[in-house]
This record gives structure tokens, C-alpha cells and sequence, in this order.
């Protein structure tokens, strides 16, 4: 656990006033303010901080024990307790009594630094603000399949169920928010928000370009010459198709609304894009050999 | 489906807000009030976006002016993530086409 310097955090001076720190704080919040900064947990944990900061040095009360002990925070206490026994010595009358900090503020939000220095919880000793609770944030693994088509899925977070709806079309590295399912708020304040980022794996097959798809398909050297039909699979069952005459390897082939469903858009799709690989034949036999000589020579 | 409505007056007791704040977020076109029976209700869906404009206006004593400009900027900062998202799947299919 560290020495934290919310002076530093705050970029003010110690000899800061009150209306110094109160326009110090106005500035950084309104910067770092996770409703202005959505899926930016740097922003969320610098917002935390500066909260922290603001805590300490807005509270005359703390400010005076952060100032009194500085880095000597971890013997804080040890150090009241010794002042105040001198103290009693020297006057019976005028015993330091120390600063009792009561929880209450959802110590959850704050340093193990503060924590340590202001009691479990800190404690808010003038004002009692509702404070939203903190966000979640969790990742869940999917694969290509599994995005195509709109599904529910149960997730644990926090050790709590949560029932989630996945919408079809959900792209790689996108994030959700779920408002309210984060960590409860603090003096009746609102709950976090969780925030899902979906990873979607790569498939070996079906390669994804936002809502198309594209796929490589063989086609044997007599079929692509001749001409035939080809059963392909697609990410919504087979179908089958029409390889004309005189197919040139590399061709590509489009089939309009047989790719990825498009997001939160219903019955729209992408296409999906057939790219024909032409397998020419390998050991061939005598009389094989033999043929294509002759055709050579057309 | 029915949407599930809040009355106004409660949101606005829980919230410790004046209606008429409530009022000129509608105005703005900031979110949408339904009235029934002679009593404002807000969909639960809008509740979210309302509750953002309150922290935005008490923690940041933004105006509504204020929250009008950030939220049409918090718009189309959510629409640019989500395009960046894109073009880096779009990047990533092209990488692997040069592997």
C-alpha cells in the first residue's frame, strides 16, 4: 500500500484554499465524470481518485490529519496515541481525543490508503451525497456461430445471475451496457452500470468484414472447366450451386443476404462472398496424361 | 408489449428534483414523458438517460444547455467507438489475409 498525494492528484499546492480545491475538483471531475468518458475504465479509476482526493481535502478535519502525518500515515495512529499521552502529561485538562471516522461511504471506492488512514469505510462527516455505485465490467467469449443468431445467456457477476440477451450481429470487441447492474449505490444513489465486451473467436471457415462474410471454396479443375453444381455450406444451412463453364480460380461470388445478420436490425443481412479455388489434379496416371497432352496441343 | 411507466412525481421525490427540471429535459428533446390520466409517467427505458442528466447536472453543475451539447457529443462518441470497433475487425480480416 502506497502514500497517496491528493495534492499531486488534485495538481494543487498545499496551501491550497477551500475555494482552490473546490474549483480544482469541478475541473477534474467534469474531465474525468464516467458518465463523459463511457467504456473508459482509465477515466473510471482516475475519477475514483480525484472522489478521494476531493474527500480528504474538502473535510478540514481530514485535511488536518493527512497534512499532520504525511507520509508517516502507516503510524498514524501510533503517533496520536503518543501525542496524546504526552499531552496528558503536560495538562491533564486537554486530551487530543483523535478523530473517530464512522463508515458509511462504501469503503469499496476508495484506496486501501484511505482506508487505512480515515477507518474502513472512510465517512463522510458533513455531507451525505447519493453516489452511483461503482460499474462492472466483464468479457464474454463467443464464437462466430454463436453471434449469428439472438440468444440468452446466463452470466455470474459478482456472484450474482444475471440473464443477459445477446442480439445477433454483435461484433468483435463490442461493448454493452447493462444500466443498474453494477454495484449498488452509495446514500441511495444509483447503481452501477455492467459493462459486457463480447470477444468473438475467429472461425476457420467463415471469415467475418463486418456483416459480410467471405469463404474459399474448392472446386475440382474438370467442374471449373465444364462447368457444374457445387453444395456449399453456409452459416445458415447448405445450399446448393451453379459453377459455370470456363470458372476462373479466384472468382468470387456473391450471395446476396446469406451473410452475418446485421445488429439490432431485424431480418437484414450482410452477403456472403464465395471465393472459387480451383484444385488442379496431382498424380496423374498414363492415359490422364495423355489427354492433357492432347488437349495442349488445341 | 406495454412499457412499463414511473410516475414522474415519484422520480422527482426520490431524485430530490424539481418537475420542472424533468420538464425542460423534455423540452430539450433530451427524453420523452408520457401522460395518462392527467399524471406524467417516463418510460423505464428513458430512466437511465434521465438519471445521467441528474449526476450531469449535481456532480457537475452542468446547465441544461450544458447537458444538451454533452449528450449529443456522448452520442456520437458512442457511434465512433463503435465504428472503431469495426474497422479494427475489417483491419484484423485484412491482416490475416496477408499471413
Amino acid at each position: 500500500m502506497d502514500y497517496i498525494d491528493y495534492y499531486k492528484i488534485l495538481d494543487l499546492k498545499k496551501d491550497a484554499t477551500t475555494e482552490d480545491i473546490k474549483k480544482a475538483y469541478r475541473k477534474l471531475a467534469r474531465k474525468h465524470h464516467p458518465d463523459l468518458n463511457p467504456n473508459n475504465e482509465e477515466a473510471n479509476k482516475k475519477f475514483q481518485q480525484i472522489n478521494e482526493a476531493n474527500e480528504v481535502l474538502s473535510d478540514p478535519e481530514k485535511r488536518k490529519k493527512y497534512d499532520k502525518y504525511g507520509k508517516d500515515w502507516q503510524h498514524a495512529d501510533q503517533l496520536d496515541a503518543q501525542q496524546q499521552q504526552q499531552r496528558q502529561y503536560q495538562s491533564q485538562s486537554q486530551g487530543y481525543g483523535g478523530n473517530s471516522y464512522s463508515g458509511g461511504f462504501g469503503g469499496e471506492d476508495f484506496s486501501d490508503f484511505f482506508s487505512s488512514m480515515f477507518g474502513g469505510g472512510g465517512g463522510r462527516s458533513s455531507r451525505n451525497s447519493p453516489f452511483k455505485g461503482q460499474d462492472y465490467s466483464a468479457d464474454l467469449q463467443l464464437n462466430l456461430l454463436d453471434a449469428y443468431t439472438t440468444h440468452k445467456q446466463t452470466l455470474t457477476v459478482n456472484g450474482k445471475q444475471v440473464r443477459i440477451t445477446i442480439p445477433a450481429g454483435v461484433e468483435n470487441g463490442q461493448k454493452i451496457k447493462l444500466p443498474g447492474y453494477g454495484a449498488p449505490g452509495v446514500n441511495n444513489g444509483p447503481p452501477g452500470d455492467l459493462y459486457i465486451k463480447f470477444n468473438i473467436s475467429d472461425d476457420p471457415k467463415f471469415k467475418r468484414k463486418g456483416n459480410d462474410i467471405y469463404i474459399q471454396e474448392e472446386v475440382d479443375l474438370y467442374t471449373a472447366i465444364l462447368g457444374g453444381e457445387k453444395i456449399v455450406e453456409t452459416l445458415n444451412g447448405k445450399v446448393k450451386l451453379k459453377v459455370p463453364e470456363g470458372t476462373q480460380p479466384d472468382t468470387t461470388l456473391r450471395l446476396k443476404g446469406k451473410g452475418f445478420p446485421v445488429y439490432k436490425k431485424d431480418n437484414q443481412f450482410g452477403d456472403l462472398y464465395i471465393k472459387w479455388q480451383v484444385k488442379i489434379p496431382t498424380n496423374l496416371n498414363a492415359e490422364q496424361k495423355e489427354l492433357f497432352e492432347k488437349l495442349s496441343k488445341f | 408489449m406495454e412499457t412499463y411507466l414511473i410516475p414522474v412525481e415519484d422520480i422527482c421525490a426520490y431524485h430530490h428534483v424539481e418537475i420542472n427540471f424533468i420538464h425542460s429535459l423534455e423540452d430539450f428533446g433530451l427524453i420523452q414523458t408520457t401522460v395518462k390520466k392527467q399524471s406524467v409517467f417516463l418510460p423505464i427505458d428513458e430512466l437511465s438517460k434521465l438519471e445521467q442528466y441528474l449526476r450531469l447536472a449535481n456532480d457537475l453543475q452542468i446547465n441544461l444547455e450544458g447537458i444538451h451539447a454533452v449528450s449529443h457529443l456522448l452520442n456520437q462518441l458512442q457511434n465512433m467507438q463503435q465504428e472503431i470497433t469495426i474497422l479494427q475487425n475489417e483491419l484484423n480480416y485484412y491482416k490475416q489475409l496477408n499471413q
